[in-house]
């Protein structure tokens, strides 16, 4: 199975033997091919590049094209402020004095739209086979806040038949950016709402039911899928979500997982969640995100409609050996959990002898990696390193060690080797989890002999 | 008598005239408008903060209890005498320069006012310097800085320093939070205060101020 027919298998409520795994690599995508935040937001070129590297490096079952809450708000009239390791954010709202309701709709050629649209057409040609795209667009009620502030919230109470109608208008503009997203070829339609987890379910009842159901229902009637992504503490809110209809919903770690599972299993709706991006995905070693996936796995009473993802959009400088980590995990769970035992099974001494690496005859390098064979970016480093001992012949050594041999995994505990998969030539640190470029990988070796 | 327990009610609700109305009246009875704000008004902000923290009452709610409550305060405060307003202490408030958060600052704001200490409101997106200067210009209690970005905690490092260099670190208290704020973080960058939320944070800012 192609992971865009494990995403799809599984949003059509299919029980499949796999997990499918989304990487919610919005900004984050251009760290891998040293572009900003703002670089991939506002240049097509520089985005589909970095999307490319993603799919190269994290084997998405699916990805999103862009992960940017700002799209329509710029359209529609919200300054932005800029950041160059974050997605921008909307700083000014032109509601915020007037009870007046808009009318403009978005143009499939205004704003950041086109850019977008150009990113999912070239992804859609390039991995759109074997790959399920997702288009996200900011929903109804997060958009209704950047237009009128944080009012809103007040407006509920006090001017209910307000929020009523601006929700109405931002579900038009939400199904007029869902019908271009689409058209672009999306699979999966993302409606992105993370203030839905600040407000109580009678709120929802209230205000949001009708929005987001005319929205999941336009997304069906086009033959695509639909998700509903919710930031923050939803543990309140995930059944009024799953009767608004969506074929899937993604929490971030402030909901549990598997008490919102129980919830969702009885809609029979997908849920995906929820890798926490902090605490785990930012800060933690490679270890602790295989260790949390797993543990994540099998914290659920079942796996059929799962989908493992982080909470939200992951922060730009997300190690990349940690997402490929939690990749790992979600792919070949069974591998990780032995490897993540061993790791932590302290019984284990490492019963080789380290080389003597100030006094080597021929540079050495040595290839870490998960396990070149299932682990897309440790197929990656393992190539380039087969192709450098080509070049050299005998002039270098060069030998690949797999975590999944306990005492490889020893062997990473004394060299002090902390992310896969990485290259060290000589004992020492040279590239880890980003491919090293040929020639300067030819040029390092070089120096060595 | 005034039924504070009515007005308490009333105010967590929301209901800004009834509460006011209640206040008047309560007033014309000649009950001490100091009661009828600490047993009613600051009564129900309380409860409010505590529900809030169990997620049994969302942003909306708590945001039209304090409107209720300032309907009240608009009541009190012309009747109260010198000596009920003498101020128990000030905090300067905002969100970190980046960073655009500002309804968990807010809360914590409200709090803070429930508790009666007085709130200067810096917004949000605001510099290191700017939160130094209203806290010297303010001769401020405490400065609470708030960051929900991973990318724009760092920030309160640089407020700690401002403060510092300012002259004022021993004279005012500096209180982080915000969701990715731990109580590790809080101590790695030498700020004084973290609270998970904002009824432990007014909480501990009354403390601070009422030492
Ligand atoms: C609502 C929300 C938004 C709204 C904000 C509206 C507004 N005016 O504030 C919108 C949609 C605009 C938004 C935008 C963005 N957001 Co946002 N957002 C959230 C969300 C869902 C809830 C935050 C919130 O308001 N919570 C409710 C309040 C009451 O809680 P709180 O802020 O934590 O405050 C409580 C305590 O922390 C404490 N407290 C707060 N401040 C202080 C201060 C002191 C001194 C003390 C003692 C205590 C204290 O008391 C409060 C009450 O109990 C969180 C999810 C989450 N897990 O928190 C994401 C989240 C914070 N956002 C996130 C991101 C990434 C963004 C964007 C970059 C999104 C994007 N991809 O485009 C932009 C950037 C905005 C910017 N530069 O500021 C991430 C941050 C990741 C990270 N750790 O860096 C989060 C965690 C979501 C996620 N899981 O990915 N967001």
């Amino acid at each position: 199975m192609t992971g865009k027919e494990k995403v799809l298998a599984v949003l059509n409520k299919e029980k499949i033997a796999s997990i499918p795994w989304l990487p919610f690599a919005g900004v984050h995508s251009g760290r891998l091919k040293g572009y900003t935040a703002r670089e991939v937001s506002t240049d097509a070129a520089k985005l589909i590049e970095s999307l490319r590297e993603v799919n190269k490096l994290y084997k998405p079952d699916g990805q999103p094209i862009m992960f940017d809450l700002q799209i329509e708000a710029e359209i529609l009239g919200c300054e932005l402020l800029w950041s160059e390791d974050a997605p921008p954010t909307v700083s000014t709202h032109p509601l915020s004095d007037t009870a007046d309701i808009p009318e403009h709709i978005p143009a499939v050629n205004e704003g950041r739209i086109p850019l977008a649209i150009e990113a999912m057409k070239a992804m859609k040609g390039e991995i759109g086979d074997t790959t399920a795209l997702y288009g996200l667009i900011t929903g109804p009620f997060t958009l209704a806040s950047h237009l009128r502030g944080t009012n809103i919230f007040m407006d509920m109470i006090m001017n209910p038949s307000y929020v009523t109608e601006l929700l109405g208008y931002c579900t038009k503009v939400a199904k007029a950016v869902s019908t271009f997203y689409i058209e672009a070829g999306m699979d999966v339609i993302a409606v992105v709402d993370p203030l839905v987890s600040q407000i109580s379910p009678d709120h929802f009842g209230e205000f949001m039911d009708k929005p987001f159901a005319e929205v999941f229902d336009l997304i069906r009637a086009a033959g695509a899928k639909s998700s509903f992504f919710v930031c923050g503490n939803a543990s309140a809110n995930i059944a009024p979500m799953c009767k608004t209809r969506p074929d899937s919903i993604s929490v971030d770690e402030n909901v549990n997982l598997a008490t919102a599972k129980k919830i969702t299993d009885e809609y029979n709706v997908v849920i995906g969640g929820n890798i926490p991006l902090t605490s785990v995905m930012l800060f933690g070693t490679q270890q602790d995100n295989m260790k949390n996936t797993v543990d994540l796995i099998d914290s659920v009473d079942n796996t059929d409609l799962l989908i493992i993802a982080p909470g939200c959009d992951m922060p730009y400088a997300t190690p990349v050996e940690n997402t490929i980590g939690v990749q790992q995990a979600v792919h070949q769970t069974e591998q990780i959990r032995e490897m993540v035992k061993n790791y932590e099974g302290t019984e284990i001494e490492f019963e080789g002898e380290l080389p003597d690496y100030n006094n080597l005859e021929k540079p050495f390098i040595e290839v870490f990696t998960l396990d070149s064979i299932t682990c897309a970016a440790c197929t990656y480093m393992k190539a380039s390193a087969v192709d450098i001992k080509e070049h050299f012949g005998d002039k270098i050594d060069m030998i690949e060690y797999k975590y999944t041999d306990p005492q490889n995994i020893a062997r990473c505990k004394v060299m002090e080797v902390k992310q896969l998969p990485s290259i060290y030539i000589n004992g020492e640190l040279k590239y880890s989890s980003i491919i090293p470029n040929r020639s300067e990988f030819i040029a390092v070796v070089e120096k060595c002999l | 008598m005034a039924d504070f327990e009515k007005i308490s009610e009333l105010m967590q609700k929301g209901k800004a005239d009834e509460v006011k109305q209640l206040c008047a009246e309560a007033l014309e009875e000649g009950v001490a408008p100091k009661d009828v704000l600490d047993m009613a008004l600051l009564a129900a902000m309380n409860i409010v903060g505590v529900k809030f923290k169990n997620n049994e009452v969302f942003v909306p709610e708590v945001l039209i209890a304090a409107r209720a409550m300032n309907f009240g305060l608009e009541i009190l405060k012309p009747a109260m005498v010198d000596d009920d307003i003498e101020e128990i202490g000030k905090v300067v408030i905002g969100t970190v320069k980046g960073d655009l958060h500002d309804i968990g600052k807010n809360l914590v704001k409200i709090m803070f006012e429930g508790k009666g200490l007085t709130v200067i409101d810096l917004g949000a997106d605001v510099s290191a310097e700017k939160y130094v200067e209203a806290a010297s210009n303010e001769n401020a209690n405490v400065i609470a800085c708030s960051a929900l970005l991973t990318t724009t905690m760092t920030q309160m490092e640089a407020i700690v320093k401002a403060a510092e260099d300012a002259g004022i670190r021993d004279k005012v208290t500096i209180m982080v939070g915000g969701a990715p704020v731990t109580q590790k973080f809080c101590d790695s960058i030498g700020a004084d205060i973290y609270a998970a939320d904002a009824a432990t944070a007014s909480e501990k800012a009354l403390e601070v101020c009422t030492k």
